[in-house]
């Protein structure tokens, strides 16, 4: 009878004594501003990575970031649109140009359809597009016949092609490579006779040419001719060959918010969907590398004798590791994947935490409450699981966050010598496609700053909230 | 007394040495074997090259090299049950015999896995140390000045930028300093240790290796000495609410007595082997560093033994890194012992 009453009480006080400590703990956190400011940034990620498909504009960035086909229409090196705001010359930007005034024409006499379409581009820029790419949906047997009509007047023959699929295939010709011949002709009819000898097809940069005032020049010294540009589409099909998604991509010499890489990658999807993996790395691993780490220090200290001084040995080995070379080493000979990653970096992150929490466990123990639970035969596991790691919680926290930031630093590290998964994007395969394409000699730095910033600002937040909470937990730091 | 405490502390991290030794060979044996197999046989096929012209029959000749292989994989004790060829990867290694690199070669030439990388030391140690001492001396002025006037404005920004800073990987920091400053701005070179080719006389060698320096030290100083000066400070603090402190007050010692006459003295082997060990602990994270600037260091030989998939060098190297890590961690406790009076006399308690 009397067990039972006093078996109650304890862990009812023990119940509430846990809830009251957090409740206190956070009514402390909420008085440190840089404390909250963490937190905001923290409730910014996950905002990140739950509306990660509204905020990318290449929806499959996650599974198709090493498929160079997802990324051809899109410029090389270019760099984020809105430097145009900072420049004189104003650069084009990537866009997508949609068909209009499709008309469908039957001649069944001859069992083909002709498709004629327009497809009209406000060209008002300095600097021409890198490249054009002229794609459609395509099926059956299709032959297109493109011409563009300029602001002047002017009407040049582009290209004519011919496509045949049976299933419903993506088609694309670039206009670089196909409309190069039409194109080198209309700039000799209207350069300087006696000067374009100097000028071969192999050096001609068509996209200047197309886009230039048709005078004297246009080759050598061009000057931008603004205004309309109408693409005059005509297509035929044989049979039941149907074509669709007419459209024109413009790949300008500036690409969306963060510019793009040397395999032509968007890189702000790439950077937002890279959030969602170093939250998850960080957390994971600190996660259960702190919980591991609690438990060792706690069951090291409460068992005391043998067990503790075997246990601190192990613990010393594996805390006499150098780092970053054993798991550099690890990843080079076993290649792991994201999760087996993390455990590798949970097999020597959870020393971390286990000399301060042993030494904490070691005053818990001394506690009259623990003497109490022990004359009442509670099982070993019930003290430690019920009385001693709850007093731990607050710490744990403190730690967690403290030690995201360094299993990102780590995943990070191991991507920038090419050893990470190769199914995902992390901000630092990102820095190991700058480090290994050069973008640091060419200045590419919307490639190399965005990513390292990233990874700052999530480090920056975990540092806020644990700082916040070391402070409180150590009330000595306060004042002097 | 001290000797002892400093013998005992020695044997105990030899011994630790050779654990994590024998881990590195049972985690690796596989990979490590495979390597030594494949050079067996190339050995093998130089030999057979040579002894085609002998005039031996085919079968002899197969005979031969059978025998040979047997011979070699004895050596190697390749035919042993798992257990023992674990203990002999690990007698070859605590014995610093690492073997021969598959690629790498060192500055002279030679393929010896141990001649490579302790060519590598020097300047890993050089770039390491430098930044090692800038950093300590700032971060223990910053950190006390912090610790003067804790939760004033200045505690205040530099502790925000500690936080700031907490989780920038320097080599990041490394690649756009580069950019900026070697490219952008061409003040600095953009890695090595010298250029090439090296100047002559003393002096103007002095000096272009130091201004090589410069870069890399700078980055990691920048990096580096919030954390340190933010751990001053706390355990400056922490001292501070001790009793005596409060005596020391009390008797009316200048604020300025109590916190460097009575303060640092007991808060000294904390101090130094805190910042020490998180030195240590971002030297054995920053190593990879070193690749950024193609500093011809430890760090640096990881990245190429991982790209060229040199396996006895990236294993010679990780013992290597071990052993020095290991070293630093004596030379920390060394200190602490020599700052602590309780832990030399304590030896036995």
């Amino acid at each position: 009878m009397k067990t039972s009453i006093a078996k109650k009480t304890s862990t009812g006080t023990n119940g509430k004594r846990f809830k009251g400590q957090l409740a206190a703990l956070w009514n402390e956190f909420k008085r440190f501003k840089y404390g909250m400011v963490g937190l905001a940034l923290f409730m910014i990620f996950v905002l990140i990575v739950i509306f990660e498909p509204l905020i990318i504009p290449f929806k499959e960035t996650g599974t198709r970031w090493r498929d160079i086909t997802y990324w051809q229409d899109n410029p090389v090196n270019a760099a984020p649109a809105w430097t145009n705001w900072f420049s004189a010359k104003d650069k084009t930007p990537q866009e997508t140009l949609k068909a209009t005034n499709i008309v469908k024409q039957e001649e069944p006499s001859a069992d083909m359809t002709f498709i004629d379409a327009e497809i009209h581009y406000n060209y008002k820029y300095d600097d021409p597009p890198t490249d054009m790419a002229f794609r459609a949906t395509v099926m059956g047997d299709v032959s297109f016949m493109l011409s563009l009509v300029r602001p002047d007047g002017i009407e040049i023959p582009l290209f004519d092609t011919y496509t045949s699929s049976s299933t419903p295939n993506d088609f694309r010709v670039s206009f670089n490579s196909d409309a190069l011949d039409n194109i080198f002709e209309f700039a000799t009819q209207h350069e300087d006779p006696t000067a374009s000898f100097i000028y071969n097809k192999s050096t001609l940069n068509a996209m200047n040419v197309l886009f230039s005032k048709a005078q004297y020049g246009i080759l050598d010294n061009p000057e931008p001719l603004k205004g309309e540009y109408v693409f005059k589409i005509t297509a035929a099909t044989i049979g039941s060959g149907d074509v669709s998604n007419l459209r024109i991509e413009v790949a300008g010499k500036v690409f969306g918010i963060l510019g793009t890489d040397n395999a032509k990658r968007d890189l702000w999807s790439g950077i937002i969907c890279g959030t969602k993996w170093a939250l998850l790395i960080g957390l994971s691993t600190s996660l259960i590398s702190v919980f591991i780490g609690v438990l060792y220090g706690v069951v090291s200290a409460y068992f005391g004798g043998v067990v503790d001084m075997i246990m601190m040995r192990i613990f010393e080995i594996v805390n006499s590791m150098p780092l970053l070379p054993i798991i550099i080493v690890m990843s080079a000979i076993f290649k792991p994947n994201l999760w087996t990653m993390i455990i590798l970096m949970c097999l020597f992150f959870w020393t971390g935490s286990v000399r301060t929490v042993r030494s904490m466990g070691l005053q818990i123990k001394e506690e009259t409450y623990i003497e109490a639970a022990r004359a009442l035969n509670a099982s070993n596991g019930r003290i430690i699981f019920k009385h001693m790691l709850p007093q731990l919680i607050p710490y744990s926290f403190a730690s967690m966050a403290l030690s995201v930031p360094g299993a990102i630093l780590y995943e990070s590290t191991i991507s920038l010598l090419g050893l990470g998964d190769a199914t995902i994007v992390t901000w630092g395969q990102i820095l190991q496609g700058a480090s290994s394409g050069g973008a640091v000699l060419h200045g590419l730095w919307w490639w190399v700053v965005p990513p390292g910033v990233c990874m700052a600002l999530m480090g920056m937040t975990f540092a806020f909230i644990g700082f916040a909470m070391d402070t409180i937990l150590n009330p000595k730091l306060r004042t002097r | 007394m001290y000797w002892k405490y400093v013998l005992r502390r020695l044997l105990q991290s030899i011994l630790t040495y050779v654990v994590i030794i024998f881990i590195y060979s049972a985690l690796f044996n596989t990979v490590m074997e495979a390597t030594l197999r494949s050079q067996i046989n190339e050995q093998l096929q130089g030999e057979m090259m040579s002894f085609a012209k002998s005039g031996l029959s085919a079968e002899e000749l197969k005979e031969h090299f059978d025998n040979r292989k047997e011979h070699l994989y004895e050596i190697y004790h390749l035919n042993d049950p798992i257990p023992s060829r674990i203990f002999w990867r690990a007698i070859d290694t605590l014995t610093l015999n690492f073997g021969n690199a598959s690629n790498i070669r060192s500055a002279t030439g030679s393929s010896d896995v141990m001649e490579i990388i302790v060519e590598k030391i020097p300047n890993t140690l050089l770039l390491f140390l430098t930044a090692a001492v800038i950093d300590v001396i700032v971060g223990i002025v910053l950190g006390l000045k912090k610790a003067q006037k804790p939760n004033k404005r200045m505690d205040r920004w530099t502790s925000i930028l500690t936080m700031v800073v907490y989780g920038l990987p320097t080599w990041w920091l490394g690649m756009v300093m580069i950019m900026l400053f070697s490219y952008v701005i061409p003040i600095f070179p953009s890695g090595g240790v010298h250029n090439v080719p090296p100047p002559e006389g003393g002096l103007a060698y002095f000096l272009d290796m130091l201004y090589h320096l410069a870069l890399p030290v700078l980055v990691l100083v920048i990096v580096g000495f919030w954390g340190r000066a933010y751990l001053i400070r706390n355990i400056v603090l922490g001292t501070l609410q001790e009793d005596f402190i409060m005596s020391a007050r009390a008797r009316g010692l200048s604020e300025r007595r109590v916190l460097f006459g009575h303060t640092l003295r007991t808060a000294a082997p904390p101090i130094v082997t805190m910042a020490l060990m998180s030195l240590l602990a971002s030297i054995s994270g920053g190593l990879i560093y070193e690749g950024i600037f193609s500093w011809p260091g430890m760090g640096n030989l990881y990245w190429i033994a991982v790209q060229q998939n040199d396996i006895p060098v990236l294993m010679g190297n990780l013992a290597l890194t071990t052993a020095l890590y290991l070293m630093g961690l004596v030379v920390l406790d060394l200190i602490y012992g020599l700052l602590d009076p309780r832990i030399k006399v304590g030896g036995k308690a």
